[in-house]
């Protein structure tokens, strides 16, 4: 009898291992990959929450933390200006080329269904 | 006197050779009347033509709207970002207020990185979100464009107005702190609507004081000749002028 952890296996058995870490460990909720995916079509975007959130078409509340998650797994970066905390993409090049892969691995229809099963296996 | 080119068809010969260099130029129009696009095609003229590499500011439209609006016209942005010759920078009026007054910041680094000779600011309208003090408003655009210039920049600074026809009343202090006023303007002639381009100021320099036709074409913006024969251009709904309305009412066409 096949489990649902063998079909799990399975389905993630092709994935690249260092994208498939990626979403397991980076891009773990849909916030964060409609985060991801804004700051790589808008690479040089530098905003508060605020105005982050207001391009997410999303409120606050719920942009503040996965952005800050981001940034703790090198995804994002913050300064602070007047104490006011500004976010962009990394310019760490080898992250960069992990978010344009998986960006274009998202291209990849049997890619995108097996990231939104992880997720929403992650997120249960 | 050295000249920074737009390479737009008309508009050096309007400009007696271009901007003048380190200056912050303002593009006044309503929407859809081609601020952006002159903005645009002054930047990727820099790069491509003038080999000046250049910055998009931008408040309000995403950067990717840019790569797409700017692909209509054959200009590839992002090939010219990957060269390191160009960046489309989002953020806000206070992020980059604040940030050009840091040593340092984000802007300042970029524009170094690239050797950025030119920038476009859309829109400078956004500023008017930071306060409701006129007096205060014009010092922050003062020390914005002042930071501009200490970057070496030569900056397009859009305006938007809020008349699609005619004029708008708006705070128009803006117009004394830029060093050049270009309006563009929509104008109602027999029932069709076109575009007209007046170079209202340009500061240590004579200019063209013609208002002229301008179209978008699938290679940017062409100005024109001037409007024959009208009068009341600015007011988007020109008349004829007394000689050419004598003309057309006492002279007699011929007839086929």
């Amino acid at each position: 009898m096949v489990t649902n952890d063998d079909f799990t296996a399975r389905l993630m058995n092709d994935m690249d291992p260092d994208l498939l870490d990626f979403v397991k460990t980076k891009v773990n909720t849909f916030i964060k990959w409609d985060l991801v995916r804004f700051f790589h079509e808008n690479p040089n975007t530098a905003d508060t929450i605020e105005n982050i959130a207001r391009y997410a078409g999303r409120g606050v509340v719920a942009v503040e933390p996965e952005l800050n998650e981001l940034v703790e797994s090198g995804v994002m970066e913050v300064r602070h200006l007047d104490e006011i905390p500004i976010y962009s993409l990394t310019t760490d090049e080898s992250m960069r080329h992990m978010v344009e892969g998986f960006i274009q691995a998202c291209e990849d229809r049997h890619f995108r269904v097996k990231a939104v099963y992880h997720i929403i296996r992650g997120m249960r | 006197m050295q000249r920074v080119k737009t390479g737009i068809k008309g508009l050096d010969e309007m400009l007696h050779g271009g901007f003048l260099p380190q200056t912050a130029n303002l593009v006044e129009g309503a929407p859809g009347t081609g601020k952006t696009t002159l903005g645009m095609q002054f930047i990727h003229n820099g790069i491509s033509l003038y080999n000046e590499p250049g910055i998009i500011l931008t408040f309000e439209e995403f950067p990717q709207q840019y790569y797409h609006d700017a692909a209509t016209f054959g200009w590839d942005f992002r090939a010219l970002e990957r060269d390191g010759r160009l960046k489309v920078i989002m953020t806000s009026p206070e992020v980059s207020k604040l940030d050009l007054e840091q040593v340092g910041g984000m802007i300042e680094t970029l524009a170094n990185e690239t050797g950025a000779r030119r920038i476009l600011v859309d829109s400078l309208s956004h500023f008017e979100k930071l306060t409701d003090d006129p007096v205060e408003l014009r010092a922050i655009q003062y020390s914005f464009i002042n930071a501009l210039k200490r970057e070496g920049l030569t900056a397009i600074l859009t305006k938007e107005s809020s008349a699609l026809l005619g004029t708008a009343d708006s705070d128009e202090s803006i117009a004394f702190v830029a060093d050049s006023y270009i309006m563009l303007r929509y104008v109602e002639i027999e029932s069709a609507i076109h575009k007209a381009l007046l170079v209202l100021k340009l500061r240590g320099s004579d200019h063209d004081k013609d208002i002229r036709q301008f179209e978008i074409t699938p290679r940017g913006i062409e100005v024109q000749a001037k409007f024959e024969g009208r009068e009341g251009i600015m007011s988007g709904s020109p008349h004829l002028s007394m000689a050419d309305s004598f003309v057309r009412a006492f002279v007699k066409k011929d007839r086929p």
